[in-house]
């Protein structure tokens, strides 16, 4: 029985390793280099920022640096966003922490779509703000709101395709959707590998026949006394390990 | 001296044996039933007839070396047995008879467990071993046949000490936190020493090299509560051997699993670490004492495919075990079977993933 529930508990397992290799598939709208945000405040704002790349074709990242690096701001805001996006179009708002500074940037047709004035009105917005959270929550509910008044592009598309007929919009859309091929022999590895886990443990019961490991059956009840324990610290050591950098779009 | 013990019935002389519903010795033939008490065990000792007969050149050097050759006191006919057998049944007339020799002086058990299930009890919990598994090959379920089913007193030395032990371990606690660029893992390394005494009562090693280890260990544990002194009576109708493996040289194996048992038990007190490893154990053992004892064991002998296969079921508790054949093919078509089946849902919750 032990067996049978290690079987199904390695089967979760790895369906959901899994899971969370294919979920993880997404990317970086914030670089919060200073760990402002909890983990939650961090995947709501980056659920945000997805919605409106994916409704409106413009990728609104942010960043809260402590330094640049020897770059000046633009330089440095310019670098995050290349890292993080293959998106032509968007707007990338740098809050240099140790300087406190700012820095908009703004490329492809994100400047069609987003005027001057919207643009200092996102980052007031931010600014205005005495909290991290609030203040891009407040940027992106304004940047959605000045967006509604324009119209709808895809996250492939350029501002000159804006009239595209529907047909051609979806097609592009269900090139995004789908599933990677090479996900079919790697699900199939993965399932064989746990199918024959969870067989032949259950095979194994076919074998009942061993010896005894101890003799804890015949342990005279309360008999066991502890006459000397000690628990000595003999050594610590850290490994520091660099994060993964998030994949980029394409 | 061997001599040959037959329990008779005194009210028509008929061979009585144990009956282990009414736990008392019953006649088959009048069915009159006896309590243990109400029979001597010396009487058909005035009966028994001493016959040592020479092996002589009828005999190979050596080839008849460990058997013994008994006269049956109902049919005159000869029972050559295993030297160590304790009790049969004659091939002849089928009597029930007890080599007494085998278990008298210093030989003499000090306690059995008398069967409290019976040959039925065995023959059904075998079907329901082998239906309840998986992977079994058809045939074997169609084609092996019960060859044999016998009730075997098997010879136990039980030993009762208190163990005095110390063990060592090497103990990890991990501890994982990360910043915005990095992922850091801090092991801490500990030494643990636990010293104690712990107590065990009648841990049994099988006495008897006829009998498989491995296979009477597994129909463990046996109700030592209930076992009651040892009378020859207790013993018709089963087969029993006296022990051929002496309780000196049985000591290695209670001292290994005495030892275990000392690494398992003070381990449990360890905690607090996310690994611990065993790094050794010494023990010492004080008013060590054993007995002997007759255990009950059903086993049953199936044949398939030329091969043999044994179960052995505790005659006391029911407990049943055999190792059964696994059908490869089966195990192989079953395994695509299902991995396939997982695949697939693993890439279907990839899809509905990416759709959401």
């Amino acid at each position: 029985m032990i067996k049978k529930i290690f079987a199904i508990f390695v089967a979760v397992v790895i369906c959901l390793s899994a899971t969370v290799c294919a979920s993880a598939y997404t990317y970086q709208y914030i670089n919060d280099d200073l760990s402002k945000l909890s983990y939650t405040e961090y995947n709501e704002l980056e659920a945000i920022a997805e919605r409106l790349e994916s409704s409106y074709g413009l990728c609104i990242m942010f960043c809260i640096s402590d330094g640049t690096s020897g770059l000046t701001d633009y330089e440095y805001a310019q670098q995050v966003y290349a890292e993080n996006t293959d998106n032509e179009n968007g707007v990338i708002i740098l809050n240099n922490d140790s300087d406190k500074t700012y820095a908009v940037l703004l490329s492809g047709n994100a400047e069609e779509l987003l005027d001057e004035n919207e643009v200092e009105n996102m980052r007031k917005a931010y600014d205005e703000n005495n909290s991290y959270y609030e203040g891009i929550y407040a940027c992106y509910s304004l940047a959605e709101d000045y967006l509604e008044n324009g119209s709808y592009i895809s996250s492939d598309d350029t501002l000159s395709e804006k009239i595209d007929e529907p047909g051609e919009t979806d097609d592009v859309a269900d090139e995004k959707d789908g599933v990677p091929f090479f996900w079919i022999p790697v699900s199939l590895a993965i399932g064989l590998l746990v199918g024959f886990l969870i067989i032949n443990s259950i095979a194994a019961k076919n074998k009942s026949v061993r010896m005894q490991e101890n003799a804890t059956v015949y342990t005279r009840p309360g008999s066991m006394i502890i006459t000397g324990n000690a628990d000595n610290f003999l050594y610590s050591n850290v490994e520091r390990k660099e994060k993964p950098k998030q994949e980029n779009k394409n | 001296m061997s001599t040959i013990l037959e329990q008779k019935c005194p009210n028509c002389g008929g061979a009585v044996e144990f009956d282990v519903g009414a736990q008392r010795l019953k006649c088959p033939y009048c069915d009159t039933e006896f309590n243990i008490t109400d029979m001597p065990e010396n009487v058909s000792e005035q009966a028994d007839s001493i016959n040592w007969n020479s092996q002589g050149a009828q005999w190979g050097e050596g080839e008849a070396d460990g058997m013994n050759v008994y006269v049956c006191n109902s049919c005159a006919g000869e029972i050559v047995a295993d030297a160590t057998t304790g009790a049969t049944t004659c091939p002849y007339c089928g009597n029930q008879v007890v080599m007494k020799g085998q278990f008298s002086g210093a030989l003499r058990p000090d306690l059995v467990i008398p069967f409290k299930l019976d040959k039925k009890a065995a023959k059904e919990a075998l079907k329901k071993h082998i239906s309840t598994k998986k992977f079994v090959p058809k045939s074997f379920l169609a084609d092996n046949r019960l060859e044999e089913v016998k009730g075997v007193y098997v010879p136990h030395w039980l030993f009762t000490c208190d163990a005095i032990g110390n063990a060592n371990y090497k103990a990890k606690k991990i501890k994982r936190w990360s910043d915005a660029d990095y992922e850091y893992t801090e092991t801490s390394y500990f030494d643990i020493y636990r010293s104690g005494n712990i107590g065990f009562d009648n841990i049994p090693v099988d006495g008897s090299t006829k009998m498989p280890d491995d296979l009477m260990e597994s129909v463990e544990p046996f109700d030592l509560s209930q076992a009651v002194d040892f009378n020859t009576a207790y013993l018709a109708g089963y087969l029993a051997d006296k022990y051929d493996v002496s309780a000196e040289e049985s000591m290695p194996r209670a001292n290994e699993r005495i030892r275990q048992s000392i690494i398992d038990s003070f381990r449990e007190t360890v905690k607090g670490y996310d690994e611990v490893e065993n790094q050794g154990a010494n023990m010492n053992v004080a008013n060590g004492i054993y007995k002997y004892a007759l255990y009950p064991v059903w086993l049953l002998n199936t044949k398939w495919n030329g091969e043999d296969f044994t179960f052995a079921m505790n005659g006391q508790t029911g407990k049943f075990v055999g190792n059964i054949p696994t059908d490869k093919k089966a195990v192989t078509k079953a395994s695509l079977l299902l991995g396939a089946g997982i695949g697939a849902l693993i890439y279907g919750l990839l899809w509905l993933i990416e759709l959401l």
